[in-house]
């Protein structure tokens, strides 16, 4: 059967009614969970897995979809409206968002998120359903050794976030990297810095730290200094985004969405470290680099376009290999199972038109996600208009609330509060929190990935060199490192200049 | 909107008055707290007992994913809460059986659980990459003989982990920890993963874990430890390799209260587990992934948990798999 064929037959399954408005729902109903913080993507995900249970495998497994996809950009939006990611994967989309709302220009920054989103989202669905093949041989050739040196690469986004003082980035870092080691440690299943408290045994809930780190030291500002922004600017800007800002920001958001894709093949990663990667490239490569972190619209873009690459690129292993690359795939390859589909290479042969379907309905859902997300867009601007008297004490309920229904769990309430105050600290003695969350997210990966590589190879280093893929990757993070080195240097130079000049 | 719903109604649970058993229990929605995260062996099982569980209670079902540190943070919860039957727990093996036989500082033992049942079985595969030239267990042993052969599970302490150990020992080899390389991963799905792209070996692990891999011919079976083969699985069982004492490495699923729970309410649960086992739509559901249905009553459940445990320490303390601290 040509390829034609088996579209037709994809067209088939997937046009009709049921199927698009199952689509159609999942994606709404994905864009208002992501925006909600705390309750993120994963968890709209697993609610809506028991609804899909009576429905057409083909329907409900593209409703899942959907609201994969709504929610990872729904994120954005309380990351630029409240300095809240509704999803981790949104953190990045902080960075820039925050300020640029901050600034009046809410609904610029929101427009370009979608236009981003929808982008990279039709760019991973066309990689999967062209190259799902050879992308998943080349996601089989990701060992420990090779995961390892791309975390280690990755960590170098660190220089990219840290804004004025890198000195300042690393030391958040280096506190991001500790509180990770909280927990069972991998190898040895030992407790480590859980002092005796079973509720630390599984490390720090992810989205407590997160929620923590950057909605509550708002609110803690706002009532050590009630009246601190008074004065300030802070509406929607009816202004959405231009032809011109995307056209500016298109070469970030390609960019962007191959990071997403290359990442998302790869199972383990997830869309948090490509939205990151996709940010800190696009700024080293911006001429507006200053201004990034500032309130720079290709930082949002960039963000968003990482985050969103990865979604259509994840189902690369699992329908290609069967292999579940997140939290997410892992319950969406339940939903399969649970319709007797078994994902993997003979799916394409005994199921084409399963497959296909989901192709053809992967495309609809980057329209319809434009769609719905102009629609939420439109209703969730608001936001930004409300006084912060009546805005900061719904935010802080949101969280508590967000915070406990991720693990049922008071503790992670505790966690999130703890966190706040440790956010305050820094945002006192201007330590950037977005190298905290960098090195909390990928810390653990660093440390498992390099022991699990000593396991298999007895403790000879030389594994760390097997492939071609480990040697780029150090190569990679040298040149980061060396970059890095020379700005600083050039910077140090620039300043004496300037310095002996102004005498 | 349904999920505030649900928390709230998780919350009351939690927070009203400690009521005694009575003839009308359960008079409010019960809490089931379900140790490990959504997509999971566990929670697939969970959600799918849920329906036909709920309609044989009466009442509502409040299903509680609380995950970490494998399965001791949910199991704690339980452990800790009030024994009035509206806290209960789906116990796992390796919550119940593999952690308290590995890990000394586990903060529950067997005895802090009452179970009221077990009513699933899984049977347990060994698999290598399909392209691999091990073709049977004794290609592997021969293999693990020579040297460099390493075997992948979910994480220390969890159910593959000891799997591993114990067919190898069983098929004639002294001591496996020293043979093999165990390298522990993050998950079932990543630990099936490092056979796929060549990190490890090997692995044991539920057969339905396998099932898709095998199916794909991704991965190739070399046994089952159940005496009647596995659907999908053409690998020999434990009777046919003539190993009877493998028989006792399955995973299985259960329901369990605290350890006070008071009789009636465990009588209670182990009606409702019969009449929900007995529905044909959640066997047939359960089948198709290669579960296997057992209802076991309350002493039975205990008796097969305790004697599994004890096997699994014995185990533990020969091959000095204890982790400490």
């Amino acid at each position: 059967m040509s390829l034609f064929d088996n579209f037709m037959l994809g067209l088939a399954v997937v046009s009709n009614l049921e199927a698009i408005m199952a689509l159609i729902i999942g994606v709404a109903v994905g864009v208002v969970a992501g925006a909600i913080p705390g309750m993120s993507a994963t968890m709209a995900v697993a609610l809506a897995l028991p609804f899909t249970f009576s429905m057409q495998p083909i329907t409900g497994i593209l409703m899942l979809l959907g609201v994969y996809k709504g929610g990872i950009f729904g994120g954005s939006i309380p990351a630029i409206l409240i300095k809240t990611p509704g999803t981790p994967a949104s953190s990045a989309t902080v960075l820039d968002g925050h300020p640029m709302a901050e600034r009046g220009e809410a609904g610029r920054a929101l427009t370009m998120a979608l236009y981003a989103s929808c982008t990279a989202d039709l760019i991973s669905n066309l990689a999967l359903i062209l190259f799902a093949g050879w992308l998943a041989s080349f996601a089989l050739s990701f060992g420990p050794p090779e995961f390892f040196t791309l975390i280690l690469f990755s960590l170098t986004i660190i220089a990219g976030v840290s804004g004025e003082s890198l000195l300042k980035g690393i030391v958040s870092a280096s506190l991001g990297l500790l509180l990770a080691t909280v927990g069972l440690d991998l190898v040895y299943g030992t407790a480590r810095f859980n002092f005796g408290d079973p509720n630390l045994m599984g490390g720090l809930n992810f989205i407590a730290v997160l929620i923590g780190l950057f909605a509550i030291p708002e609110i803690l500002s706002m009532v050590w200094n009630p009246h601190g922004h008074e004065g300030k600017v802070r509406t929607l800007g009816r202004k959405g985004a231009s032809f011109a800002d995307y056209k500016r920001c298109f070469k970030s958001i390609i960019r962007g969405s191959f990071i997403g894709v290359i990442l998302g093949s790869i199972p383990g990663i997830g869309a948090a470290p490509s939205a990151f990667l996709s940010y800190s490239e696009a700024r080293r490569k911006s001429p507006n680099r200053e201004n990034f972190g500032k309130g720079e619209i290709e930082g949002v873009a960039a963000a968003e376009a990482g985050n969103n690459g990865v979604a259509g690129a994840t189902l690369i292993p699992l329908l290609a290999l069967g292999i579940p690359g997140d939290v997410i795939t892992a319950i969406i390859i339940g939903a399969f199972m649970i319709h007797g589909l078994q994902p993997g290479p003979l799916m394409f042969v005994m199921n084409a038109d399963i497959v296909y379907g989901l192709f053809m309905g992967l495309i609809v859902s980057s329209i319809a996600l434009f769609f719905i997300g102009g629609a939420a867009i439109r209703v969730f601007k608001y936001v930004a208009d409300i006084p912060r008297g009546i805005l900061f004490p719904l935010v802080l309920v949101l969280c508590v609330y967000g915070c406990f229904a991720v693990n049922n769990s008071m503790f992670d309430v505790g966690v999130m509060f703890a966190m706040g105050w440790v956010g305050f600290l820094m945002l006192q003695y201007g330590v950037p929190a977005a190298p905290f969350l960098i090195a909390f997210i990928l810390g653990p990966l660093l440390e498992d990935n390099f022991r699990q590589a000593m396991l298999m190879s007895g403790s000879s280093p030389a594994i760390l060199f097997r492939s071609w893929i480990t040697w780029f990757f150090w190569g990679l993070s040298a040149l980061t490192v060396i970059a890095v080195i020379r700005g600083g240097m050039k910077a140090r130079a620039d300043q004496k200049l300037g310095s002996s000049g102004g005498m | 909107m349904k999920t505030l719903i649900k928390c709230l109604a998780a919350t009351l649970a939690l927070g009203a008055p400690y009521a005694a058993a009575d003839a009308d229990y359960p008079k409010r929605p019960v809490a089931m707290v379900i140790p490990y995260g959504p997509g999971g062996a566990t929670d697939i099982s969970a959600c799918t007992i849920a329906e036909p569980l709920g309609n044989a209670v009466g009442g509502t079902l409040v299903m509680v994913n609380k995950t970490g540190a494998g399965g001791a943070t949910g199991s704690v919860s339980v452990q800790n809460a009030k024994p009035d039957g509206y806290t209960m727990l789906f116990a796992r093996v390796g919550s119940h059986s593999v952690s308290p036989a590995m890990k000394a500082t586990l903060p529950y033992t067997l005895d802090d659980f009452r179970f009221v049942g077990v009513y699933e079985i899984n049977p347990l595969a060994c698999a290598v990459q399909a392209d691999s030239d091990i073709k049977s267990i004794d290609d592997l042993i021969t293999a693990v003989n020579a040297g460099g052969v390493t075997y992948s599970s979910s994480g220390v302490g969890s159910f593959p982990h000891i799997s591993g150990a114990m067919i190898l020992k069983e098929f004639g080899v002294e001591k496996p920890l020293e043979a093999v390389t165990h390298i522990p991963l993050k998950g079932g799905g990543a630990a099936a993963t490092a056979v796929l792209n060549g990190t490890a070996t090997f692995i044991c692990t539920n057969s339905s874990a396998l099932a898709g891999y095998v199916a794909n011919g991704q991965m190739r079976p070399l046994l089952v430890t159940t005496a009647e083969p596995v659907t999908g699985f053409d690998a020999p069982t434990s009777a046919d390799l003539d190993k009877p004492a493998l028989a006792q490495l399955v995973g299985w699923t259960g329901i369990a209260g605290p350890d006070d729970l008071p009789d009636d309410i465990a009588a209670k649960w182990g009606d409702w587990l019969a009449t929900a086992t007995a529905n044909e739509e959640f066997v047939e559901k359960m089948e198709a992934r290669g579960s296997v249905i057992r209802l076991m009553d309350p002493a039975e459940s205990k008796e097969f948990i305790e004697g599994q445990y004890e096997t699994f320490r014995k185990l533990v303390d020969e091959l000095g798999m204890r982790i400490e601290g």
